[in-house]
């Protein structure tokens, strides 16, 4: 099996690194890197727990991508998304609303709601429902993921709020 | 589930991809999003020697407006792109729909419109892990002599699940397929063949590199049925077109998908309305000649017989809906 170098940038991190044909993003994230936030579930696309964002701040399955495809790229894990020991407006909603039980899809979950919120930051119903549609959640049964994510950009203007104060 | 070894190759223009195809034949396996490639390489369903990546091809990406109003949509554009893309909502309003109604955000985000065209099929037998096959002996698809679906075919039954293929048919949409030497077209209603195995006309050199969709002011329609909305693969979905307007409908073209081993052109009922118009009465009689169009039905995210009234019930609301618009 060959090797190859690539150089990929995760929570603002750069990191080079030998990986191998076979190596998925997922792969490398959890085994290579250790960021162990981002899960493994299915394998197949259908669960959404391995869900990161691309450069673009879009929602990406990172177990059914090549590694090699991310040469070059920047790419935020459920650990990129703190800064300063803070926790994100979405993270920090999700804890307000109680929308997490078990925990095990919290990284996918939020990371996929996190890339909604970055294309819409006060989104609709139909787009919470669009851009949730591919994350499972066993445990809330969605509706205070979805209370979480409505009220994401409330906690958010009130933490700037605080700031500025 | 590791992905079987391979060897990952990346191209980043058409003609190197071509080349590679050439010269590595059967044994490549092309990866635009790689969304169903790598699903069906972690089930094992085929384990090529070479993973050709086109993802870089920058020349695949592109939707061009034709000077006859008409769209030329590169293969490997994402989901995501035709989704958010004016001109394809603007112009193909149903075959937009169908785009939308592919998986999820995440998997459009990735995926791309040459692999959804060129989605693999599949069945309940192959939609299980190595492991659980090798409990059953194995059919076409893993090496062996029988088709678990039905039992005596000496075909393989497995499904043609693509949503976005169901427009283009209606459409009337030209794909450009392209080897090393040359390029043909091919209407896309003449690209799926009768066989789950080896579904499509596409040879092992050649790729589909664009799809071209000609000017078209008819009313359209699409509609899908899944266990639930986004995700899922469908149980069954329509597209439909019709010229003229209100009950009055001189050209009319349904096709059903995800029911077969390739998309359904159904002939009987759009000739039924053609000739006595979207009344109740001539709906009724279209819906009632569907099941006959149908060959034998098979189970899949849907029992066969659930799946035969779904084609009905798909009928009938989309020449409803054809009518009102």
């Amino acid at each position: 099996m060959a090797k190859h170098m690539i150089s990929l940038t995760i929570n603002g991190d750069t990191y080079d690194l030998v990986v191998s044909d076979t190596q998925t993003l997922l792969d490398v994230i959890r085994g290579d890197i250790g960021l162990k936030g981002t899960k493994r579930g299915c394998t197949t696309g259908a669960c959404g727990v391995c869900t990161i964002n691309d450069s673009k701040g879009r929602a990406i399955l990172s177990c059914m991508t090549h590694v090699l495809e991310w040469d070059c790229e920047s790419i935020t894990t459920i650990e990129g998304l703190e800064s300063n020991g803070e926790l994100d407006a979405i993270q920090r909603a999700f804890i307000e609303y109680g929308a997490v039980q078990c925990g095990s899809c919290t990284p996918g979950v939020i990371m996929s709601a996190k890339a909604l919120l970055n294309a819409h930051p006060q989104p609709t119903e139909e787009q919470i429902n669009e851009a949730m549609s591919g994350v499972l959640c066993r445990c809330t049964g969605h509706v205070k993921v979805k209370e979480a994510i409505r009220n994401a950009h409330r906690i958010r203007e009130a933490s700037s709020h605080a700031a500025t104060d | 589930m590791l992905l079987p070894d391979h060897q990952y190759l990346t191209v980043d223009s058409l003609s190197d991809c071509l080349k590679a195809l050439r010269e590595n034949g059967e044994r490549a396996q092309v990866v635009a999003g790689g969304t169903d490639v790598i699903f069906n390489m972690r089930l094992k369903l085929f384990e090529p020697d070479v993973a050709l990546s086109i993802r870089r091809v920058a020349e695949l990406q592109q939707v061009e407006e034709l000077p006859d109003g008409g769209l030329r949509i590169g293969a490997g554009c994402r989901l995501v792109d035709l989704v958010e893309h004016p001109l394809v909502n603007e112009r193909y309003p149903a075959f937009a729909d169908a785009v939308r109604a592919v998986a999820s955000a995440h998997i459009r985000n990735i995926a791309t419109l040459g692999g959804n065209i060129c989605l693999k099929t599949r069945c309940w037998y192959t939609n299980n892990s190595e492991q659980w096959r090798q409990g059953v002996k194995e059919c076409f698809k893993t090496d062996g002599e029988l088709c678990h679906v039905i039992k005596s075919s000496s075909l393989c039954h497995a499904i043609n699940n693509a949503d976005t293929p169901l427009p283009l048919i209606t459409l009337g949409a030209v794909l450009t397929l392209q080897n090393a030497d040359q390029r043909r077209e091919v209407p896309i209603a003449e690209f799926y063949r009768k066989d789950g195995m080896d579904h499509t006309v596409l040879a092992p050199d050649e790729l589909v590199t664009h799809v071209t969709l000609p000017p078209v002011a008819d009313r359209t329609v699409f509609l899908k049925i899944a266990a639930r909305q986004g995700m899922d693969f469908s149980q069954a979905a329509i597209a439909a077109r019709a010229a003229g307007t209100g009950a009055d409908a001189p050209q009319v073209s349904l096709v059903l998908g995800s029911i077969s081993m390739a998309p359904i052109q159904l002939d009987q009922p759009a000739r039924t309305v053609e000739a006595q118009g979207l009344s109740d009465e001539a709906i009724e009689q279209a819906v009632a000649q569907v099941r006959a169009e149908l060959g034998e039905l098979t189970s899949l995210y849907a029992r066969a017989s659930y799946k035969s009234h779904l084609a009905k019930v798909l009928v009938r609301r989309a020449l409803k809906a054809l009518r009102e618009m």
